[in-house]
């Protein structure tokens, strides 16, 4: 028995050694074959078209701001009383926000509105099941903000949101993963319309020019399940980044005061339906 | 007799699935350099080029694209960036290549790029942007072996 047991095994084993090479082959192959490799359209000049979008993060705006002036981003800063909620699309447009507004806050080097933002960002995570993902972040970010450590915080918050996304990415909320960067856009627009809106300048006004992001909201939008897309919040904010990008598009010869209180009043009335209870 | 002829099946399988064993290994083991480098080699590749430019203080998104491309074919990113701001791409690869190109051209469709430095494995750009809008950033690869299937790679950003 042990004789027939033995070449029984060994077979086994070699055949099983032998399927996980060709498998391994097939596996790491695949990336090797004409399928995997991004090929170059010679129609479409000058190359191939990488459709990822990176969104920048609100202090990339910001900084420009401060170069510009002195913003009193205190004044921006907001308390935020986040609804109490199960819906996943409004939690992670919150999330996004919440997010932003850690930027805002280290802008003005408020601590405590850092800190405040890096807890609502773990409460947040923590009711779309993504706390643990989150939490090494979040706990970074209040200990940065006691040591003053702003350049740090930055790097966890834009951390924080790659995180989520990615996770979200990776579980059953692909289709909303990129609505934290929406949301971060829409808190992170609101902050700059106000400071521009307060000391209007062309160059400040230009910083407005994103046709090329609202754009990629309105795709991201339209790409998503129809469910998604029948939902009251996501059906809102296509209809305001509509109006958005017109006035973007509109602004040829540079925004006008008007404009950017039209953007402004776009963002604050989105973010406000956002964060109410209904 | 039954029995003899059972050994021997049993002996030729067994050569059988050694023979396909050590050729699966030999194949394993011939899969080329580039199906093991994966992006992540490049993008710490683009994150070790970035090290100067921190210290100069810039700051490193986190997010990045990456992928794998044919030799030779070029590559496109649209992106926003604030005129104000100085932004610097390191673009990298997981394998080495004979050369390769990183430009950042304006919406008109001229090259903005300022610096640009390179080393075995990345090249980097600092670009000042005039305005503020949607860029293009073209890139691409010579690859040092051509039966290579494609080339790992990483395009990451700061400002300051």
């Amino acid at each position: 028995m042990l004789k027939h047991a033995n070449p029984f095994l060994n077979t086994t084993f070699l055949a099983a050694l032998w399927l996980f090479a060709a498998g391994g082959m097939q596996g790491v192959g695949a990336q090797g074959t004409s399928e995997g490799v991004q090929e170059f359209d010679p129609l479409a000049f000058p190359g191939q078209v990488v459709d990822d979008v990176v969104v920048p993060v609100p202090s990339e705006v910001f900084s420009v701001l401060d170069k510009l002036g002195e913003p009193n981003w205190r004044q921006e800063i907001r308390e935020m009383n986040t609804p109490q909620t199960s819906d996943r699309t409004r939690l992670t447009l919150l999330f996004g926000e919440a997010v932003a507004e850690g930027f805002v806050a280290v802008q003005a080097e408020d601590k405590e509105a850092v800190k405040d933002a890096g807890r609502e960002v773990n409460n947040l995570a923590t009711a779309l099941g993504l706390s643990r993902s989150v939490l090494p972040h979040a706990n970074a970010i209040l200990e940065a903000a006691d040591h003053n450590d702003w350049r740090s915080i930055r790097k966890e918050l834009d951390l924080t949101q790659k995180t989520v996304r990615d996770t979200m990415e990776q579980m059953r909320d692909a289709d909303l993963a990129q609505l934290v960067s929406l949301g971060g856009w829409l808190r992170g627009t609101a902050s700059v319309t106000s400071v521009v809106g307060k000391a209007f300048s062309a160059d400040r006004a230009e910083l407005l020019n994103q046709p090329m992001l609202v754009e990629h909201f309105l795709t991201v939008i339209g790409g998503m399940p129809s469910a998604t897309k029948k939902h009251e919040l996501v059906k809102e904010t296509q209809k305001g980044l509509k109006v958005i990008l017109r006035e973007m598009e509109a602004a040829v010869d540079g925004f006008s005061e008007e404009s950017v209180k039209t953007i402004n009043s776009e963002c604050e009335g989105l973010l406000k339906r956002l964060n109410s209870n209904s | 007799m039954t029995w003899m002829k059972t050994r021997m099946t049993l002996s030729w399988r067994r050569l059988v699935m050694s023979l396909l064993a050590v050729t699966g290994m030999m194949m394993w083991l011939a899969v080329p350099r580039t199906v093991w480098a994966s992006v992540d080699d490049a993008h710490s590749f683009a994150m070790e080029a970035a090290v100067p430019f921190v210290e100069q203080g810039f700051i490193v998104r986190e997010d990045y694209w990456n992928g794998e491309v044919k030799s030779g074919q070029k590559l496109m990113v649209k992106h926003q960036l604030f005129k104000g701001n100085e932004y610097a791409f390191w673009l990298a690869t997981g394998v080495e290549v004979k050369s390769m190109e990183l430009k950042v051209y304006d919406d008109k469709g001229k090259a903005i790029e300022m610096d640009t430095q390179e080393g075995d494995l990345w090249v980097t750009v600092r670009v000042n942007p005039p305005r503020t809008g949607t860029y293009t950033v073209v890139f691409s690869f010579e690859s040092s072996d051509k039966s290579e299937p494609g080339v790992t790679w990483a395009l990451a950003y700061g400002y300051r």
